[in-house]
C-alpha cells in the first residue's frame, strides 16, 4: 500500500529558490520549525532555523497567513509577537484540502472520487447488494471474519 | 456546402445510444476509449463547422478577413450564404472558446491548489504516492502527475477508518489504477467536447461512469477479490452520504452510479473483446454511431474543402 516513488516534491533544502515553492509548502515549513521549537518562538528565532533564504518580513507574512488560517496562536511579548503552532502540519493539509473541495465546482472531473454521492433510494440499493453480497459464499478469495 | 454544413452540430445526438449501451454492454475500458474517441470527433467537426459557417455568413460584413474576390457576384452565387447564421455562428463559437477555456483553466487551478494543498511526499503524514489527510470528511481521490511531481492518491482517515484492511487495498488500486490509467485525460476530453456541443453531455456522464468502472475493474485485478472492491465501494458511499431532505420513494428515482458500479462487481467480470456485440441493439447503436461521425467528419471535411477552394479560386494569387 505505501508504495515509495522516485518522486519527491523536496520538502526541505533541496535548494531550490523562493518562487519554486508552493505557498503551501513554505507554510508547511515554517509550522514544522515552529513546532520544533518546543514552545512560543519569534519570528528572527523561525528565520534562523528555516533552511533557505526566507526574508524576516516573508516569515511574519507566513506567519500572518497560518495565524488568520488558525493554524498558529500569538502572542504580544514587548514589541514583537511570539508564536506558537495551533495545528500540526498534517491538520493544515486536511484544511487547505477542505478548502480544494468546497471552493471547485468541477472538481469531479479533475479529482475523480472513489465514490460519488447518493441519489434518493441509492441508499437501501446499496444495502441490498452489500447484504447480498455478505450472504453470498461464492467468492472464495473474500477475506474471513468481515 | 449547402445544408450539410448544419449536420456536424447535430449529428452528436447519433452516438447517444451508444453512450446509453456501451456501459451495459461493454468492457468499461473499451467503452471509455470509444466514447471518447467518438465524442472528441464530433466535437470537433462540430466546432470547425461553426467556423465556417461564420466565415460564409460574415463575408459581407465589413472589416472581415476575406479577400476582397469573395464579394463578386460570381462567388456570392455559388456559396449559398446566410448572414444570419453567420452572426449566430459568431456568439455560439465565442460561447464555447470561452467554455472551454474555462474548462481548462478550472481544471489546471483545481490540480494545482490540490496539489499545494497536499503535504509533501516525506513530510508527516503522506508516504510513497499515498496521502493520508487526517480528517473527518470521507473522501479518495487520484490527483493526476503534473509538473515535477508524480501523481498522488489522496485518501482522508475517515474514509480509511470505514474501510476494511482488505477493502482499503481495494480502494487505492482503484485510485492507482486512476493514475496509471490516465483516467483524467479522457475526463477532461470528453468534458471540452460536451462545453462544445451541448449534445455531447451524455456522453460525458457515460465516460465518467466508465472510467470509475475501468479502475473498479483494475482494482478487482489487483486484490484479486471482486467482492472486496465492491463493499468497498458501497461501504464508501453509504458512510459519505449525509441524510437526505425531501424522501422519495426508492422505486420513483434513478439508480445512481454507485448502486450499478457496486451490482456489476457482483456480477462475474465483462470480457475484453469488442466482438461480436453483445446484442443487437449495441450492434445497432454502433452502426449508429458509426455512420454519424463519419457523416459528421464527412461533411465538415466537404465544407472545408469547398471553402477553400472558392477562396483559392476567389483569391487572385
Amino acid at each position: 500500500m505505501n508504495r515509495p516513488t522516485g518522486t519527491d516534491e523536496g520538502g526541505t533544502g533541496d535548494g531550490r529558490r523562493l518562487p519554486r515553492r508552493g505557498q503551501g509548502q513554505l507554510e508547511s515549513q515554517v509550522l514544522t520549525v515552529l513546532r520544533s521549537a518546543g514552545g512560543p518562538a519569534t519570528a528572527g528565532w523561525v528565520q534562523e532555523h528555516l533552511d533557505g533564504d526566507l526574508a524576516y518580513t516573508t516569515v511574519i507574512t507566513i506567519l500572518s497567513r497560518l495565524y488568520a488560517k488558525k493554524a498558529v496562536t500569538r502572542s504580544r511579548q514587548g514589541r514583537s509577537y511570539t508564536w506558537t503552532p495551533a495545528s500540526d502540519e498534517a491538520g493544515l493539509a486536511a484544511l487547505r484540502m477542505r478548502r480544494v473541495l468546497d471552493g471547485e465546482r468541477d472538481r469531479e472531473a479533475v479529482l475523480a472520487r472513489f465514490v460519488s454521492a447518493l441519489s434518493p433510494g441509492d441508499e437501501a440499493r446499496l444495502r441490498a447488494l452489500l447484504s447480498r453480497a455478505a450472504d453470498d459464499p461464492g467468492d472464495p478469495t473474500a477475506p474471513e471474519g468481515r | 456546402m449547402g445544408v450539410f454544413v448544419y449536420l456536424p452540430l447535430v449529428l452528436p445526438l447519433t452516438a447517444l445510444p451508444m453512450a446509453r449501451l456501451a456501459e451495459q454492454h461493454l468492457h468499461p475500458r473499451s467503452a471509455t476509449r470509444l466514447l471518447a474517441a467518438v465524442g472528441s470527433t464530433l466535437a470537433l467537426c462540430s466546432t470547425l463547422c461553426l467556423a465556417l459557417l461564420m466565415v460564409v455568413g460574415t463575408a459581407q460584413l465589413p472589416g472581415n478577413p476575406l479577400p476582397d474576390g469573395w464579394s463578386d457576384p460570381e462567388v456570392r452565387a455559388a456559396v449559398p450564404y446566410e448572414e444570419k447564421a453567420g452572426l449566430v455562428a459568431i456568439g455560439v463559437l465565442g460561447a464555447v472558446l470561452v467554455a472551454c477555456g474555462g474548462t481548462l483553466l478550472r481544471h489546471a487551478r483545481t490540480r494545482i491548489r490540490a496539489a499545494r494543498a497536499l503535504p509533501g511526499t516525506t513530510g508527516p503524514g503522506a508516504t510513497g504516492d499515498l496521502a493520508l489527510v487526517p480528517s473527518p470528511d470521507p473522501y479518495a481521490y487520484a490527483l493526476p502527475a503534473g509538473r515535477g511531481r508524480g501523481g498522488r492518491i489522496v485518501v482522508s482517515t475517515a474514509m480509511m477508518d470505514c474501510l476494511d484492511a482488505r477493502e482499503r487495498d481495494a480502494l487505492v488500486a482503484h485510485e492507482r489504477a486512476h493514475l496509471t490509467g490516465r483516467h483524467h485525460r479522457y475526463l477532461l476530453v470528453t468534458q471540452l467536447a460536451a462545453r462544445a456541443n451541448p449534445f455531447l453531455l451524455p456522453l460525458r456522464t457515460a465516460v465518467a461512469y466508465s472510467t470509475e468502472r475501468w479502475a473498479d475493474e483494475e482494482a478487482a485485478d489487483a486484490v484479486g477479490s471482486r467482492r472486496a472492491v465492491a463493499t468497498a465501494v458501497g461501504k464508501a458511499a453509504l458512510f459519505s452520504h449525509r441524510p437526505p431532505g425531501p424522501a422519495v420513494l426508492p422505486a420513483l428515482a434513478a439508480e445512481g452510479p454507485v448502486p450499478r458500479r457496486v451490482a456489476a462487481l457482483l456480477d462475474p467480470e465483462p470480457s475484453a473483446g469488442l466482438w461480436p456485440p453483445a446484442s443487437a441493439h449495441l450492434a445497432l447503436a454502433a452502426v449508429t454511431a458509426t455512420a454519424g461521425t463519419a457523416a459528421s467528419a464527412l461533411s465538415s471535411l466537404n465544407a472545408t474543402v469547398t471553402l477553400v477552394g472558392i477562396l483559392h479560386a476567389a483569391t487572385p494569387l
